[in-house]
């Protein structure tokens, strides 16, 4: 049988081949990802498509979180300071009401009122980075002012009843503001502002109608107690978000180590596969160099 | 009976065959390094016998040239097989500059620059940023910056397909003149075979129509089609006439669509041109399959995503409390008229972060549900029934699995090719050691023949002395 004269060129193939593995797999060692191009795992390059997707998305959300976060601590600290402004009211109020006091004493305790109502409004009217927190969607206009015109005055509510939430990366909606109106002037008896301007038009005058003044401490009560319950729901917010917050970041953890195990290169396999390729290619040199050797030729041995 | 004299004439005949097929067994060895050279192989012929009152008697030998080792079916076969290898090493070439305008992004958490699919999430991500402070001027910012990255790689990519494009319409019409002035070489080739050698193997002329008709089949795909009188007629392998033994038809190139259309005479032959096979066929299929389906898919990503977007943003309220009209849209990308052309055209039409509407229609700017909707196109089926990420990610995968198939194709043809040309080889080429024997044979043999031819002649000198010895020494 005859054979190809020219085997040496195909060991020159092989060996050519030899060193391009070895340039792949030298590359994979120095950057550290196994897959450069598409093609070397077209299934894995499409998956980590989706799982960078996932692990920036919990990013944002982590970032966003971070934000909003202060914007609801803000508000239910405010809503504590109004709690307690309100506390202070009631029981100037009922110290008012119990008949005791004299003309004066009840025009200093509706002065002092007044200005409790004052501090709540510029409470309600609270801005977080410029943003007024309790107007709805009408965050660049403060939402409550106080017109004296009528008797007992009126603190007019200027925003709007808009409630915005925060989209986690599952789809769980949180929501981040309660509307002013829904906590300072609620319909009837839950107004804390219709409550306040009633007591201090009672005692403006220094004569006290004691059964006016106790209906208006009481609602002043009620209203007081409505705050609290609006306080609830945002602190609930602030709980979800905590918890959303977690969840994310360890699913961010997750996702990160299966996207590292699907894209890294693992050293030891990718070094085994070098050193074996490296061996491979000494063989091929040691095995041209002997066949290359003019010693192999017929003609060498003729005289 | 047989003489003397005819003995001298025998051996003298047997020493030219053996100087004739010396010089073969020479012209192999000088030949054996030269591309395309067929291995030749001495033909020995017995002359007739005389017949001389009633014996037969031998009468040697005469040399009749030289027989080229040569399988055509064999060199067919590797030619076919040439054909598709350097089709898919083409395409190859071209599909490993598509797949490297989209590397995988190895990083985890923040967005590179070139990877369409990061962008992309950036893009929606932020707006979802935006859902935690509608009003806030940095946080709309960077919607417009995200947008920009991702329309600048979305365009950028675009571009580059379309420039990869126009060079492999480039390098196909190049390949036209070297196809034309080897199918002209082979028709004169074929006119010299038919006239010299028509019923045997033409050596050397053979040679060179061979290694004319590998080259070809390096670049097209063809059919070779033995005629008689060893003509050749080559056509595509769409059966268009190339070579019709003595004349040759022209490949000639137009301009249609915007790239090159080939043609034989008149018929347009691209499309087979571009099944057929050969580096032509390669680039043909890489420049109107591979490259404008990757094209597509970015198409329809870009339009998908500029359209919902922008019709979004129309329909909701900016910061300053104005909603889009139909005479002053408030687009955030320059809006698509058609799939086609969408991904190079992708840029951004908005300057004015205060545009963005975040806020629902007649909301105030305080509003985010409009944010929150745009945020969550990135979980819708907006592309093509898949939400954009998915669309991406299946763009990638389909192109890698695409080159990948095309390699391991490649891988198996090249081994192909190494395989049917280690048979052709151990036919065809000039086998050192085989010469050497030759050679040495070759040798004995006219040592012999000088030998007997000595022996004939002191023999001879003997007759004509007739026993005195020193008439004739």
């Amino acid at each position: 049988m005859r054979v190809d004269p020219n085997y040496i060129s195909n060991l020159a193939t092989s060996l050519d081949q030899a060193q391009a593995n070895q340039e792949q797999l030298t590359a994979e060692l120095s950057s550290g990802v196994s897959i450069t191009a598409l093609s070397q795992n077209p299934t894995a390059s499409g998956q980590n498509v989706l799982l960078i997707n996932q692990i920036q998305q919990d990013d944002s959300f982590t970032q966003s979180s971070n934000l909003v976060t202060g914007q609801l601590q803000v508000a239910d600290s405010t809503l504590g300071s109004v709690v307690s402004q309100l506390t202070q009211a009631i029981s100037l109020a009922t110290s008012a009401n119990n008949g005791t006091m004299n003309a004066s004493n009840v025009k200093s305790i509706g002065n002092q009122i007044s200005g409790i109502l004052n501090e709540v409004q510029s409470l309600a009217n609270t801005n977080y980075q410029g943003q007024y927190i309790f107007a709805g969607g009408q965050t660049s206009t403060s939402p409550f002012s106080t017109s004296n015109a009528t008797s007992p005055a009126a603190t007019i509510y200027n925003g709007d009843q808009n409630i915005n939430y925060l989209e986690t990366p599952n789809g769980q909606k949180i929501q981040l503001n309660v509307p002013g109106s829904q906590i300072f002037s609620g319909s009837g008896a839950k107004s804390v502002f219709g409550a306040l301007n009633s007591l201090v038009a009672d005692y403006s005058s220094g004569a006290v109608n004691t059964a006016q003044a106790v209906t208006d401490t009481e609602a002043l009560g009620t209203a007081m107690n409505y705050v609290s319950q609006q306080r609830v729901t945002i602190d609930n917010s602030i709980t979800q978000l905590t918890a959303a917050s977690e969840a994310v970041t360890s699913d961010q953890t997750q996702l990160t180590a299966a996207q590292t195990n699907l894209m890294q290169a693992d050293v030891a396999t990718v070094s085994t596969q070098l050193s074996l390729s490296e061996t491979q290619q000494t063989a091929l040199e040691d095995v041209i160099a002997q066949l290359d050797s003019a010693s192999n030729s017929l003609f060498s041995k003729l005289q | 009976m047989g003489t003397i004299s005819s003995a001298f004439s025998l051996m003298s005949g047997a020493l030219n065959a053996d100087q004739s097929a010396l010089s073969i067994v020479a012209n192999n060895v000088a030949s054996a390094n030269t591309p395309g050279y067929t291995a030749e192989t001495p033909n020995w012929q017995e002359n007739a016998p005389i017949q001389i009152n009633g014996v037969s008697y031998g009468s040697g030998v005469t040399q009749t040239g030289a027989t080229s080792l040569r399988d055509r079916v064999l060199e067919e076969r590797l030619d076919q097989q040439r054909q598709l290898a350097s089709a898919s090493g083409a395409r190859l070439t071209a599909l490993n500059s598509v797949q490297a305008l989209f590397t995988p992004d190895s990083g985890s958490a923040s967005a590179k620059a070139g990877d369409i699919g990061s962008d992309m999430t950036s893009f929606f991500s932020s707006f979802a940023s935006l859902e935690a402070n509608p009003t806030n001027n940095a946080l709309r910012q960077q919607v417009l910056s995200s947008a920009s990255t991702l329309a600048g790689d979305v365009s950028n990519a675009a571009a580059s397909l379309n420039g990869q494009r126009a060079a492999l319409n480039q390098d196909a019409s190049g390949i036209t003149s070297q196809v034309n002035s080897l199918t002209g070489a082979i028709a004169q080739l074929n006119q010299q075979i038919q006239s010299t050698s028509p019923s045997a193997d033409a050596g050397t002329l053979e040679d060179q129509r061979q290694q004319d008709l590998s080259q070809l089949s390096k670049l097209i795909g063809i059919n070779q089609i033995t005629t008689e009188n060893n003509g050749l007629s080559i056509t595509t392998t769409s059966g268009q006439l190339l070579v019709s033994e003595g004349s040759s038809f022209q490949l000639t190139t137009g301009s249609a669509g915007g790239v090159t259309h080939f043609y034989v005479g008149t018929t347009d032959v691209t499309s087979q041109l571009a099944s057929g096979g050969g580096e032509l066929g390669g680039y043909l299929t890489a420049r109107d399959q591979d490259i404008p389906s990757v094209m597509n898919s970015l198409d329809q990503l870009a339009f998908s995503v500029s359209t919902q977007v922008n019709t979004l943003n129309d329909s909701g309220t900016d910061l300053d409390g104005v909603s889009g009209t139909v005479a002053n849209p408030l687009y955030i990308f320059s809006q698509p008229t058609a799939v086609a052309g969408s991904a190079a055209n992708m840029s951004v039409a908005m300057t004015d972060p205060n545009q963005i509407a975040a806020a629902g229609l007649g909301q105030g700017a305080g509003d985010n549900s409009n944010a929150v909707a745009m945020a969550s196109l990135a979980s819708q089926l907006i592309a093509n029934g898949q939400t954009p990420t998915n669309y991406y990610s299946n763009l990638v995968s389909t192109l890698g699995a695409t080159v990948s198939s095309v390699q391991t194709e490649n891988t198996a043809q090249n081994a192909s090719v190494t395989q049917l040309q280690t048979q052709n080889d151990a036919l065809s080429s000039v086998n050192l050691n085989d010469e050497a024997s030759s050679m040495e044979t070759l040798e004995r043999s006219y040592q012999a023949a000088s030998q007997v031819f000595t022996m004939l002649d002191r023999i001879m000198t003997s007759v004509l002395n007739l026993g005195v010895q020193t008439a004739v020494s």
